[in-house]
């Protein structure tokens, strides 16, 4: 655990500088984030617990280093962790055969032998890694319900007609599920990352809202200008950029 | 999950009042609230957005002769606007306030500042009127348990009663309130509102190219995994199960089956060759019920058809010998469904219907044997006015010589009551008739194959209609005696069929008689009507079986009895008679068959009367019933 050796690539990139190796490690956890996306699927996950795998993924990594830890075995153990956090259990037989069956395309289901077991040693061997590594602190709070419960306020703003029209609701939480690609999703207030992903569902169907005293977004999160909405927005928009790289 | 608690912290006074229910989410106030919007736009908002159906609350502020006014407070579904300050003013019109049922005016009902939720049912956008009405038919299907009319303070929706306080108190911001609120702390708030937006939780979308639903394929995740994975694992122990249990070490065997059961539930591999093992300890009923399971997981196994097929058979086998034919007889039949190749199962269920219908056979003669005993005599006018009726019809419809007839009936009338033993009154004899009846039953049953024919015959047989009606009115001791005997038989005469069979037979056999043909059936009773009695028992069992008939309900079945009766009557006279042989049975019978020629398709052909040698006591009594049968003849 060499916290100064690799000063977090997440934190150079919020200060603008990044390194070749930089780059090459986001694209790593892109990778990574897609893998525990898709493995989420395949398992069912809802979208909360997803969230906290993928968090736990970037915060393990804000402080530890690609060198020493194998990603992909972190991340493993990160969705079996947050399944136990969000209450949506695992186990760890499925997980095993979802993410063998990602790297081994088409292949039988793994037997049940020894090479088995130690995989399964080694995820919660990791678990605990993954705690330690994190103070134990393993709740956090999502967007999703601060995005869910704005939804609900602008709808009432909007013709019924045109609301149903037009998939706002679908658009903001793709971009909110999306967004855990990159470590955008941990260096912002979830109340932020909830509102600017409402703006850009909103910006990208051309949605007129009525005009007041306030825009909608500044009376739903007082402390937020234009200026971090698009920072935000662009960061988002980056990682759309990234697929394309990356895979 | 759907009511509203409110913990409202009262400042001033620092009491708590809690009202109700637990909150799913956090409702909020209109947004318009908070943003500000101004007065003509939320107007203007209010009419384009406002739809029919939507429930609205206003209060009263005028009643007049023609409908309501109301001033509109807050939406209350359908809509969340702010819209208190807008002054809104609607109508409700008297045809769509609904009566109170006491006959009073409805609108008395009805005061200034009442606060009514009404139901929009009409909006005229241009004009900015509004239409409101007071019955539930106003709104929409998922609206319609809500109660219209007056409502109190504590009915107001909670956005609007929020709304309130966050005028009331400008410090209070949308975030403020959000975070204040129950519902946000909610864990499970994200999926109720999913939920309620109609996005479904596994299966979020992504506007990534890659994480498009049309990328997933079934195999990959997770449960069909799984399932494959337990398959093959069960399958494992299977094998090893097998391999124990060719090795005779039974009590492995089974434990590998559980194992892989446990694995892998309704594993077909791991069913069959579990029911294997219970066959082979001989618990079939549980290994039955495995072949069973694993056939609805795989209907076209063959192992477990032919073990399934087998095992079924066996325990038919068992069943047989415990005497429980009929669920047998369903095994048998169920295991040859199965597989119709089976020679086991089918050769098997044809010995075991042989067997059900003898033990049938049995049980029917035991039966009506215990029946005949508990029977009571009855006598019903009824009945016998019908049997009368249908003689007197015959009679006229009779041409014949009488004398011998009658006199032959009388004989046999007579010669029932002095005849043997069996001819004893009521108990014993009709312990006796029952008796014989049985044995003729017993016989009438093994001729079953001829009974088809004798059914054809029954068609063509029309009853002779009783010479022995005249001598029964004649004689009511007899009559009753016969009426008496029909009641039983007609009451217990639940085995029609054998006596049909029975009177097929003897019409059948008295056929062959005429053509001096030798009877088909293999009843020895049949010997006798060729002029040998060796059994006066069976002619007994037969008068009694005919009379039986001639007095049961239907009126061909009287027809018949009555025939049979006569025939019997014959019969019982030759039996009585050892020297009235074949021509006086065949007098007898072309006499019959004379007597009911009109029924006939003309099958009997001879007429002629023949002379017969009757002993010469019985001749007086003959002479007699001729005589008395004139008598009648002449009376009508």
């Amino acid at each position: 655990m060499s916290r100064q050796a690799s000063a977090s690539g997440s934190v150079n990139e919020a200060r603008g500088r990044r390194s070749a190796q930089d780059v090459e490690d986001s694209k790593t956890h892109f990778r990574v984030c897609r893998f525990i996306i898709e493995a989420g699927v395949k398992l069912g996950m809802r979208s909360v617990p997803m969230a906290t795998a993928c968090v736990l993924y970037h915060r393990f990594f804000q402080s530890a280093s690609l060198q020493v830890y194998e990603p992909y075995l972190v991340a493993m153990s990160a969705i079996y962790l947050a399944g136990k956090v969000e209450e949506q259990h695992l186990r760890t037989r499925d997980i095993i055969n979802v993410c063998h069956r990602y790297f081994h395309p088409e292949s039988e289901p793994m037997e049940l032998d020894g090479k088995f077991w130690e995989l399964r040693d080694s995820i919660v061997q990791c678990e605990l890694l993954v705690l330690r590594q994190l103070n134990f602190q393993v709740s956090f709070e999502h967007p999703h319900k601060y995005v869910l419960h704005y939804l609900l306020s602008v709808r009432s703003l909007l013709n019924r007609h045109a609301w149903s029209r037009t998939p706002i609701a679908e658009t903001a939480l793709a971009v909110l599920k999306d967004s855990y690609h990159g470590s955008v999703c941990v260096r912002h207030k979830p109340q932020h990352l909830a509102l600017t992903s409402l703006y850009l569902a909103l910006q990208t169907y051309g949605v007129q809202l009525p005009r007041g005293e306030l825009e909608w977004w500044q009376v739903v999160c007082a402390d937020i200008t234009k200026a971090q909405i698009e920072t935000i927005m662009s960061e988002l928009l980056q990682l759309y950029d990234m697929e394309a790289k990356c895979t | 999950m759907n009511g509203l608690v409110v913990l409202d912290g009262c400042a001033d006074d620092c009491t708590m009042s809690v009202c109700v229910v637990s909150e799913a989410h956090a409702v909020m106030p209109p947004l318009e609230q908070f943003m500000e919007v101004c007065f003509e736009e939320r107007r203007e908002l209010f009419y384009r957005d406002v739809e029919r159906g939507d429930l609205v609350i206003g209060r009263i502020n005028s009643v007049r002769d023609f409908g309501l006014f109301v001033t509109l407070l807050c939406t209350a579904g359908g809509l969340e606007r702010n819209i208190e300050d807008l002054e809104i003013k609607a109508l409700c019109p008297l045809r769509c306030v609904p009566s109170t049922g006491n006959h009073d005016d409805p609108l008395s009902y009805y005061q200034i500042g009442d606060l009514l939720r009404a139901g929009v049912k009409g909006i005229d956008r241009y004009h900015e009127k509004l239409t409101l009405s007071l019955y539930s038919s106003s709104l929409p299907p998922h609206l319609d348990k809500v109660k219209l009319g007056v409502i109190s303070k504590e009915d107001l929706p909670l956005h609007y009663s929020r709304g309130e306080k966050v005028t009331a108190d400008s410090s209070q911001t949308y975030e403020k309130l959000l975070e204040s609120s129950l519902g946000l702390s909610n864990p499970l708030n994200v999926d109720y509102l999913l939920g309620k937006l109609g996005i479904s939780d596994t299966q979020t979308p992504s506007l990534m190219r890659g994480l498009q639903s049309k990328h997933f394929k079934e195999d990959d995740f997770a449960t069909a995994i799984r399932k494959k994975q337990s398959v093959s694992w069960a399958l494992k122990c299977v094998k090893v199960g097998v391999g124990h249990f060719k090795s005779r070490r039974y009590v492995e065997a089974m434990n590998e089956y559980n194992k892989a059961l446990e694995i892998d539930t309704n594993n077909v591999e791991a069913l069959v060759a579990r029911g294997a093992l219970y066959a082979t300890k001989g618990s079939l009923m549980k290994a039955i019920e495995d072949f069973e399971l694993a056939l609805e997981n795989c209907p076209t196994h063959r192992n477990a058809k032919k073990y399934l097929c087998q095992t079924l058979v066996e325990r038919g086998g068992q069943l047989e010998e415990e005497e429980k034919l009929v669920t047998a007889e369903g095994l048998y039949k169920r295991a040859i469904l199965l597989d119709n190749t089976f020679q086991g199962a089918a050769e098997a269920l044809a010995k075991l219907q042989l067997r059900i219908q003898k033990s049938l056979e049995l049980k029917e003669q035991e039966a009506a044997k215990e029946q005949e005993k508990t029977k009571t005599v009855e006598t019903s006018a009824e009945k016998l006015r019908k049997i009368l009726k249908e003689e007197k019809r015959m009679k006229k419809k009779r041409k014949r010589s009488t004398s011998s007839s009658t006199s032959s009936d009388t004989s046999s009338t007579s010669s029932d009551d002095d005849s043997s033993t069996s001819r004893k009154k009521s108990k014993k004899r009709k312990h006796k008739r029952r008796r014989s009846s049985h044995g003729s039953k017993k016989h009438k049953r093994r001729a079953s194959s001829c009974s088809d024919k004798m059914a054809d015959d029954d068609i063509e047989w029309f009853p002779a209609p009783a010479n022995t009606s005249a001598s029964y009115i004649d004689q009511k001791q007899s009559i009753s005696k016969l009426i008496s005997e029909g009641e039983q038989s007609w009451e217990k005469s639940r085995c029609e069929d054998g006596r049909g069979r029975l009177d097929d037979a003897i019409d059948r056999s008295l056929e062959n008689l005429k053509h001096g043909a030798q009877s088909e059936t293999s009843r020895p009773g049949r010997p006798n009507v060729n002029g040998e009695v060796r059994d006066q028992h069976r002619t007994q069992s037969i008068s009694e079986c005919a009379r039986n008939r001639r007095d049961s309900s239907s009126s061909t079945q009287s027809e018949y009895s009555q025939k049979s009766d006569r025939y019997s009557k014959e019969f019982s006279s030759q039996g009585r008679d050892r020297s009235e042989s074949e021509r006086g049975g065949n007098e007898k019978m072309d006499r019959g068959e004379r007597n009911s020629h009109d029924k006939d398709d003309g099958r009997k052909s001879s007429g002629g009367s023949l002379k017969k040698d009757i002993p010469s006591n019985l001749l007086d009594i003959f002479s007699q019933i001729a005589e008395f049968e004139k008598e009648k003849k002449l009376q009508k």
